[in-house]
């Protein structure tokens, strides 16, 4: 986690995100599917995921989403507010895999006396191939206001 | 199994400008954390109220993609009802898909207000477009829906649109 919080101030076009790297587990993948009460057998079941062409289970779509959410808010600090998220699933992701999620700033703008942020993000495998392009708003706070 | 793409493509568009409300039910803090743990995200914003109120909130927050990661929001379906795949045999959205395989590819959300434990949740769901294509390894539809999750009390937590594609 930040000690710090990030400012609005601190940010222009090009800054880049804190990279994030997640190393997801056979273990990560049963949790998440329990969680999300998603029963499909190509997230759990290596055999099934086999016999659709896949070398493992699959890194779930919504679990990637979630690397780069993680990745986003870690770095905009808990005073900043994640306000709009996307991302695509075009590369899977299997256990083992060591996934980088990255991004830098695309945008800053000032609106109505807030600040808001939007950044280009990336998760990457160690191969070097996009699995997931995303993109994020964010609010961050005003120094200016802070220190009041 | 065959099935007719252009009779569901028919009647995927007869849903089209129709909205159902499901209910999600009530936020229940564990889930929340669960889903944050299953993702191995240990932000203290997810589990601690006194630093979630520290930050201006009222308690602790579910993670964003929470309430749009939740496949099933019932205690179903019975086990017997399962497709070979694990997959329900009515897809969540119980568009009239003919048994056609419907893969998620992405979501895009818009986060209007924070989700906390306690809160009653319902979803409204609507489908704002269909196409039916003519893909390299045959025809398929791409659904265009829209769930937007809100209080029981109407006020708009998450707006989510995403692409199914059907084949």
């Amino acid at each position: 986690m930040n000690a710090r919080q990030l400012c609005f101030e601190d940010v222009a076009v090009g800054t880049a995100i804190t990279p994030l790297i997640k190393r997801p587990t056979t273990v990560q993948l049963f949790r998440f599917s329990a969680m999300t009460w998603n029963s499909h057998k190509i997230h759990f079941d290596k055999p099934y995921a086999q016999s659709e062409g896949y070398p493992d289970i699959l890194v779930q779509s919504h679990l990637h989403g979630s690397f780069l959410v993680q990745a986003v808010m870690d770095w905009a600090g808990p005073a900043g507010r994640l306000v709009g998220f996307r991302w695509q699933n075009r590369a899977i992701g299997i256990p083992g895999d060591t996934l980088t999620c990255t991004g830098k700033v695309v945008k800053t703008e000032l609106r109505d006396g807030l600040g808001y942020v939007e950044c280009e993000l990336e998760e990457r495998n160690q191969k070097n191939e996009l699995c997931v392009p995303a993109w994020a708003r964010v609010q961050l706070p005003l120094r200016a206001e802070r220190s009041k | 199994m065959s099935v007719s793409f252009p009779e569901i493509y028919e009647q995927v568009k007869a849903q089209l400008g129709k909205t159902r409300r499901i209910p999600f039910g009530v936020i229940n803090r564990r889930d929340v954390e669960r889903f944050a743990f299953a993702v191995d995200d240990p932000n203290p914003l997810f589990f601690d109220d006194a630093f979630a109120r520290a930050h201006g909130y009222s308690s602790a927050i579910a993670p964003p993609l929470y309430l749009s990661s939740v496949l099933g929001w019932e205690s179903g379906p019975p086990q017997n009802s399962l497709a070979p795949d694990g997959n329900p045999r009515g897809d969540e959205t119980a568009l009239p898909l003919g048994g056609l395989r419907v893969m998620g590819g992405g979501q895009e959300l818009e986060f209007h207000r924070p989700v906390t434990a306690g809160m009653e949740v319902v979803i409204e769901f609507s489908v704002s477009n269909v196409e039916l294509k003519q893909g390299r390894s045959g025809p398929l539809l791409v659904i265009q829906l829209q769930k937007k999750f809100l209080t029981k009390d109407g006020a708009l937590l998450v707006t989510c649109r995403e692409n199914a594609v059907a084949r």
